[in-house]
């Protein structure tokens, strides 16, 4: 079934401004989709769309097989969840535990079954331990892994994310998306992330949506995307900066590249064939170890 | 302003913080009322250094707790000599002050100083809740008390904000110091007025955002919480145990039973 299925959706701000103008926009179940695109492109009013915060002005949008205006509050947020870019938008209980526990109370769940959900929710985030801690002691990183919790605690089918790394150290970036990618193939939990960092993309997203000013310019899996170099221009984004490297050494260089690797360990295997044999050590110590 | 504000302790564990919210609530009421009706300054003074003792043996610094203490005792100090020379008839001494002579009286003083006591015996008892006991616990406690629901979910959001919004104005407050906004008094009121202003704003635009993340969890109007549990046995009995001394101690200090 599919998880998102958008068409035609067109929404304009009451001060004219036309965020959305009839775009298409499908997610598989299981699928990790990001849309990529600059500020003021539209993922953001895409995003509250699809999770019923703005209403569009026309085309249809339905979450896993039903039109969003037929669900109910309850129904359309057991079915898609979304992680606020600022916790501190989402973090409004005084308590870890009372934040997780938020959501499912609202649904009338047994206390037991509340409980067993947020000890669930913050083991999935690596978070258990920060349970009994209040929200104004945590870090940046552990907010941000404790707001996820607090939407997954909800078991959403559909989980979207409004630039999850935003404000993250290297670590903290990797591990969130580490995260993701384990909600994506373990959970099979359907991941939909909007952003306009590019470079972990290749690694976690099965598909991309490139949006610029309030249209999709293009679709696919990243290899695809990412080789369209003016469409990437054009949208106000730039390639992942090891594909740059290459990019730029095939062009000025004349280096044989086949394609346009994406991701380091491409690179690595491309650079590798390339190298004289001889050139290379074996049994040298690997950088950083 | 973050250590007048820190509520780092209360989240420590110890003999204090182990107590249930409920129990330390009624307990601080009754001592409450016993101080602020206590016709001799000897219980209010007795509660006052016995709550600094117990904050003390719990290791606060001393710095979080002059802060803390610093307004209240300014606020005695005035109240003290006010009641002094306004109070009274018995003279005590005379000051004579631009051309004006002012008479410390008798009554005053002891009236001044009864009010005094009252004053720092009821913050003190008020300072070591606070510093034993995290303010959503108290505010959840409230709700055994039949406390409206809805006036403890906006006690709760307001805490949890207070430090959200601390956070931002004192963000904006160093860009304006960075950029010479309080070198000057003027300048200054007019920095304070717009920080003011730009944190109010914030706090709608916060309060929007807030909303919205709600309504995605299913929020329908009512913050839903916990069941509070049952009272154990070892809180009710130190519950009954301190009522008692507290009426005790009001019976003999406050009013003299014993003559």
């Amino acid at each position: 079934m599919r998880a998102v299925d958008v068409q035609g959706v067109s929404f304009t701000y009451d001060d004219g401004t036309e965020a959305l103008a009839g775009i298409d926009f499908r997610v598989e179940e299981g699928e990790f989709v990001a849309v990529l695109g600059s500020n003021g492109s539209g993922k953001t009013t895409l995003i509250q769309l699809l999770v019923g915060l703005l209403k569009a002005k026309s085309g249809r949008i339905a979450i896993g097989g039903r039109e969003i205006g037929s669900l109910t509050a309850e129904e359309l947020y057991q079915r898609v969840g979304l992680v606020f870019q600022n916790p501190n938008d989402q973090l409004f209980a005084a308590t870890v535990e009372e934040d997780c526990a938020f959501g499912p109370r609202n649904l009338n769940i047994p206390e037991a079954e509340v409980q067993r959900r947020v000890t669930e929710s913050l083991a999935a985030v690596a978070a258990l331990s920060l349970r009994g801690r209040a929200i104004h002691h945590l870090s940046f990183g552990e907010q941000k892994r404790v707001s996820l919790a607090g939407v997954l605690a909800m078991r959403p089918a559909v989980l979207i994310l409004d630039e999850p790394t935003a404000g993250l150290d290297p670590a903290g970036e990797a591990q969130m998306m580490q995260l993701l990618k384990k909600l994506n193939r373990e959970e099979r939990m359907t991941v939909i992330l909007a952003t306009h960092t590019v470079d972990m993309l290749p690694l976690f997203a099965n598909r991309i949506y490139v949006l610029d000013r309030g249209r999709v310019l293009q679709q696919g899996p990243s290899e695809e995307i990412f080789c369209h170099q003016e469409m990437i221009v054009r949208a106000k984004l730039r390639l992942p900066y090891v594909s740059r490297l290459m990019y730029e050494m095939k062009r000025h260089d004349g280096v044989p590249i086949d394609g346009l690797p994406l991701t380091i360990g491409e690179a690595r295997a491309q650079l590798l064939e390339l190298i004289p044999k001889e050139m290379i050590l074996p049994g040298i110590e690997e950088i950083g170890s | 302003m973050f250590d007048l504000f820190s509520d780092i302790f209360t989240y420590r564990d110890n003999a204090l913080t182990r107590i249930d919210p409920r129990v330390k609530l009624l307990i601080a009421l009754a001592a409450l009322i016993a101080v602020v009706t206590s016709a001799r300054p000897v219980l209010p003074l007795a509660v006052f250094v016995l709550c600094l003792g117990t904050i003390a043996a719990l290791r606060i610094p001393a710095k979080l707790v002059a802060l803390r203490l610093a307004a209240p005792f300014s606020t005695v100090a005035i109240l003290v000599v006010i009641q002094t020379f306004v109070t009274g008839t018995t003279p005590l001494f005379a000051l004579t002050l631009g051309g004006w002579t002012l008479t410390a009286k008798a009554e005053g003083l002891r009236q001044g100083l009864l009010l005094g006591a009252r004053v720092l015996g009821a913050l003190s008892i008020v300072l070591l809740l606070g510093i034993a006991t995290p303010a959503h616990r108290i505010f959840q406690a409230l709700r055994g008390f039949r406390i409206s629901k809805e006036w403890v979910e906006i006690a709760i959001l307001m805490y949890r904000y207070i430090f959200v919004l601390m956070d931002r104005a004192g963000d904006l407050a160093a860009a304006q110091r960075l950029r010479l906004g309080y070198t000057a008094p003027r300048r200054a009121l007019a920095s304070f007025t717009a920080l003011a202003g730009a944190t109010v704003v914030h706090s709608f635009e916060q309060a929007g955002r807030t909303h919205n993340a709600m309504r995605l969890r299913g929020y329908r109007g009512t913050m839903p919480f916990g069941p509070l549990p049952a009272l154990g046995r070892r809180d009710r009995g130190l519950l009954a145990l301190l009522l008692t001394v507290i009426a005790a101690a009001y019976g003999f200090f406050a009013w003299g039973i014993n003559g």
